[in-house]
């Protein structure tokens, strides 16, 4: 399988205290990638640098099988990019603003982006700056979809959209990936938006990616189990060991990834007993995983 | 491309052109005729001269704020987004910024072509005392090389970051400071004086602002 976006031990660092570390980033054609991680983790900044707005210190960026940040002109001809803050000339009003863009791209589809701001309900003679956030939000999304990419890059799309709008923007875009068959790197603390649509899931945080894993396998994989008794060391086992805890009682509670069924046999042992598989939902998963990278490991 | 970047940018900066153009064309008028006597008697070349000389220290004044506010709403909309959506357009740096400049410089031909005009009008429609001649074409050249001129120094400055902007004020800022404690522990140091020369004589950068603009001479 070949891969839209690829990084290879990527460093950065800005100011003191926060650095991107040895990132190494997957993202295969055709997926749509969920980047999660919690605020100021660094996941804006991975972008910038995916898109060549920052220069790394070190490491190997390629996008659609072009490195970045040589070929990047040539790269962001095929790329839709929707940043996290409003960033189109606040002067030009929506029709100027679509033919600003269009100018830019060779492959503007100038019929598609009128559907879509008819469909998104966009006044044509309103200035961009006097949009309502909801409306920005829509038109930053048309914007780069009618330039018909192969990558869309959404950086926080819909953050602090209400439900109608955030429900808009992504069918959208599902849409026009249904039919392109694009691949879609989309960069979210909303945990639950990304569980609907993601089939594959990076997890950042402090300037590392934690886990890069198909989301079904994410899901399926991370599970709370209830043990009996307290095993001496987790030393062989088939599982990733994540944390582990006292239970109340004589037991403890251990947080694993990549579980599966076939597995509790590794609890069949003098004094000590699988008692429940407890399945965690996304988010569950999502905060335990955090909150286990960030603590000293068992 | 240059089309699109061009209205952008006649969006920002289109209040400053009229302006300035409406300046511009009063200009080179309202010297020659304020010149002119209350009982419309012929004029006089030493007060049309001395009314040319006064009213013309405004051509450098003018071109220096036009070039200042154009290269300023130039870049605005970019500063607003953060450069982000200029960064992500497909086109080289480089490229981008030359439309930037070419669509600021075009603008700019606004207010040079009302000099012009203006000052083709007041020297036909004056009376020129004999041994006087009238320079409208020469005058409006030398606007325009100011204007261009200003314009590429505030386009360039304004096109950093505000740290930039920041370190070029603190470099002024630093001269004058270095200036007036020399003056003050009575130092034989005429820094100010060395860079005025440097800068502002020919050949100097900024020579076109100085020395007399005449729209009529001898």
């Amino acid at each position: 399988m070949t891969n839209a976006i690829e990084i290879e031990r990527l460093c950065y660092r800005t100011g003191r205290t926060f650095e991107i570390k040895d990132l190494d980033l997957h993202v295969p054609q055709g997926a749509i990638y969920g980047f999660l991680g919690p605020n100021g983790c660094g996941k804006t900044t991975t972008i910038r640098l995916m898109l060549g707005l920052l220069r790394p210190l070190a490491g190997r960026i390629t996008l659609l099988g072009s490195a970045v940040p040589h070929d990047v002109a040539a790269i962001l001809a095929r790329v839709g990019f929707v940043p996290e803050q409003p960033h189109l000339d606040p002067m030009l009003t929506v029709r100027e603003t679509l033919a600003f863009h269009a100018a830019f791209y060779p492959t503007w589809d100038r019929p598609w982006a009128e559907r879509l701001r008819v469909q998104f309900a966009l006044p044509d003679d309103q200035l961009f700056g006097r949009l309502s956030k909801g409306q920005k939000g829509k038109l930053m999304m048309l914007v780069a979809l009618a330039q018909r990419p192969e990558l869309l890059v959404l950086d926080e799309p819909t953050d602090g959209l209400d439900p109608v709008v955030r429900r808009d923007v992504l069918s959208a875009l599902l849409e026009y990936v249904s039919q392109r068959q694009a691949t879609v790197f989309i960069s979210s603390h909303l945990v639950h938006e990304l569980e609907r649509f993601c089939d594959w899931i990076g997890v950042m945080d402090d300037g590392r990616l934690i886990i890069e894993v198909p989301m079904e396998r994410l899901k399926n994989g991370i599970k709370r189990l209830r043990i009996g008794g307290t095993p001496a060391t987790a030393d062989n086992a088939p599982f990733v060991l994540l944390a582990r805890e006292p239970a109340n009682g004589t037991g403890e509670t251990w947080l694993v990834r990549e579980w599966e069924p076939h597995m509790a046999t590794y609890f069949d042992g003098p004094g000590v007993s699988l008692h429940e598989v407890i399945d965690l939902d996304l988010e569950e998963g999502f905060v335990e995983l955090l909150r286990s990278f960030r603590s000293p490991r068992p | 491309m240059f089309r699109v970047m061009l209205y952008s940018q006649w969006k920002w900066s289109r209040l400053i052109v009229l302006l300035g153009s409406v300046a511009g064309f009063a200009l080179p008028l309202i010297s020659v005729h304020g010149a002119a006597r209350a009982d419309s008697s012929p004029l006089q070349a030493p007060e049309l001269l001395h009314a040319v000389q006064s009213w013309g220290v405004l051509y450098p004044v003018l071109a220096a704020t036009l070039g200042l506010l154009v290269a300023i709403a130039s870049w605005t909309p970019d500063h607003r987004g953060r450069h982000v959506y200029a960064l992500v357009l497909p086109v080289p740096r480089w490229r981008y910024v030359l439309l930037r400049f070419g669509a600021g410089a075009l603008l700019l031909a606004a207010p040079i072509t009302a000099v012009l005009v203006g000052a083709l009008l007041a020297t036909s429609s004056a009376a020129i005392p004999a041994g006087l001649q009238g320079y409208p074409v020469a005058l409006a050249v030398r606007f325009a090389l100011a204007v261009l001129v200003a314009f590429a120094v505030f386009f360039a400055v304004s096109a950093g970051t505000a740290r930039t902007a920041g370190i070029v004020l603190a470099l002024i800022g630093g001269v004058m400071l270095v200036q007036v404690i020399a003056n003050v522990a009575r130092v034989d140091l005429d820094l100010v004086g060395k860079l005025q020369l440097l800068v502002l004589n020919w050949p100097g950068p900024l020579a076109i602002f100085t020395g007399r603009w005449m729209l009529i001479d001898v």
